[in-house]
């Protein structure tokens, strides 16, 4: 049986395969690339902060809207990066010399592209659900897969550079040499309109875990942000943390110039003060919540030690990356930040963090530690 | 020319951060494996999904050929582009349905909400292809 010869670049007549087509997709796909990246290494930064870098604590609501746009851009990014392969695709059959340099490079930089960026796209999303199917490290992958996609892209540019140009402007659509383009419905204009309502589609569908007025259409989210104890959700629960409640002699303690110890009783007795803050996950969602409690910097009067002081909170998590964190200096200072004891008017869920647990301004939700049982002052 | 031996120079330096990152961060055994899941996605873009496309595509436009087609065919062609990268993004909330780490994670009914997108999107375009026969059959003769 003789098999059909494979396509060759002309055996796709679509006039759409253009790099006109191309260079406006790749336009709104490189800015949600951008979009992804910046805010991508934002998160990063605020999870890992090198000495070297100060992170203001305001705007309370930064971490919130960054990290919303991470997802949404991720997300708008997938029926972008699929329309844009579909314009390009002939290039994939077209006839290759193994032995020029210039085509190889191009090759290989537009291999490492795709697969990187499909492979991110993917990863990301699916961690949103926190499902981790693949046998890396999440987090550190997503990083380094985020270099590479800037840097094979910056290469892809370089070798594209005179076609984006030429194409940059609008240019005359060829007229199809068959049927005219009123009857297949092929229009450059129509397919731009067509991605674009994709990309807003998906959009709508799934920013409503971050922006609640789009809450209820938010149909492709992995969360509903007023769904959980206290109409707020959860990301590790008490029972996962190994955290079972407390004891009648359990003791908040602070190890500063001054060592102090609080019952719960005594914590409840101090001022107290209110904060509306959001919980900001780094997987997108996000919802705000009135918190009150013990202001961070009142603690540290008391305790002696300077308003601007590093603190390692500790909690009574067992194990996990996040049983401890540390609040820099603007965060312990700002007035907003909270040892905050209820939440939306009632005692902490103990899923929120009971007895008491950090609210702070412009966080990831990770680091707003849960079940703290001290403050060591660092400073 | 500079501007783009610059960009060549910065993509290159850039990658390979990204790459010494990965190296640094990613223990041998998951480094040896992640070649696999990259060459994964790209079949699937480039085997699976676009050419699922370019042939749904091309179903569609021989069948836009028929008689007074010519209307609809963008109609046609838009909502089963809506449908298929909306069912794309939904397919793993479906596949996790039920199974989140606690019950704040994947709270929805994703099935009965992937249905109800799909019927909203397919009614909307009936709604549209409705609305073009009719502007097309009250005597307005455009396009050919």
């Amino acid at each position: 049986m003789k098999l059909p010869a494979p396509p060759t670049e002309k055996s796709f007549a679509s006039p759409l395969h253009h790099p006109r087509v191309a260079t406006v997709i790749g336009r709104w796909l490189g800015t949600a690339v951008a979009v992804c990246f910046l805010t991508g290494l934002y998160s990063h930064f605020l999870q890992d902060t090198p000495s070297w870098l100060p992170i203001p604590s305001r705007p309370a609501n930064l971490y919130r809207v960054t990290q919303g746009l991470h997802v949404l851009s991720g997300i708008v990014a997938v029926p972008l990066l699929l329309a844009k392969l579909w314009t390009v695709y002939p290039k994939l059959f077209a006839k290759f010399d193994p032995k020029a340099i210039r085509p190889a490079i191009e090759r290989l930089s537009i291999l490492v592209l795709v697969s990187s960026m499909a492979l991110e796209l993917f990863i990301g999303f699916v961690n949103t659900l926190q499902w981790y199917p693949w046998p890396f490290p999440f987090r550190q992958t997503h990083y380094a897969l985020a270099w590479i996609i800037v840097g094979a892209l910056l290469v892809h540019l370089a070798v594209k550079l005179p076609l984006i140009r030429a194409n940059w402007r609008r240019t005359p659509e060829p007229a199809p040499e068959s049927l005219p383009a009123e009857t297949t419905g092929l229009t450059r204009r129509g397919l731009f309109r067509t991605v674009a309502g994709a990309a807003t589609l998906v959009g709508i569908a799934s920013v409503g875990q971050s922006a609640p007025a789009f809450g209820p259409v938010a149909v492709l989210a992995p969360r509903k942000p007023n769904v959980g104890p206290q109409g707020l959700p959860v990301n590790r629960t008490a029972e996962a943390a190994g955290v079972t409640g407390i004891d009648a002699d359990w003791r908040f303690t602070i190890v500063g110039p001054r060592q102090l110890s609080y019952t719960l009783e005594e914590l409840r007795a101090l001022p107290q003060s209110r904060s509306d803050l959001p919980i900001a996950c780094v997987e997108g969602w996000s919802q705000g919540a009135r918190w009150e409690g013990v202001r961070m910097r009142d603690l540290l009067a008391a305790a002696g030690a300077a308003p601007n002081s590093r603190v390692r909170v500790v909690s009574m998590e067992k194990g996990g990356f996040y049983a401890t964190s540390e609040l820099p200096e603007e965060f312990a200072a700002d007035p907003l930040t909270l040892l905050a004891l209820r939440l939306n008017g009632a005692e902490l869920a103990l899923d929120h963090g009971f007895p008491a647990r950090i609210i702070a301004p412009n966080r990831p939700g990770v680091l707003q530690t849960k079940w703290v049982h001290s403050l060591e002052v660092m400073t | 020319m500079r501007l783009r031996i610059g960009l060549l120079a910065a993509g290159a330096v850039t990658a390979l951060w990204g790459v010494w990152e990965l190296i640094r961060a990613v223990d041998l055994p998951a480094l040896v494996r992640l070649p696999l899941w990259l060459g994964g996605a790209v079949v699937a873009d480039d085997f699976v999904i676009v050419p699922l496309t370019v042939g749904i595509g091309w179903l569609v436009t021989r069948w836009s050929a028929g008689p007074g087609r010519h209307r609809t065919v963008g109609v046609v062609r838009t909502t089963l582009l809506y449908v298929g990268i909306t069912s794309l993004i939904a397919l793993p909330l479906l596949l996790r349905q039920g199974t989140g780490a606690n019950p704040t994670v994947l709270p929805r009914d994703y099935l009965r909400d992937w249905l109800l997108l799909e019927a909203t999107i397919v009614a909307v375009g009936y709604l549209c292809l409705m609305f073009r026969r009719s502007r097309a059959s009250s005597g307005d003769i455009g396009g050919r």
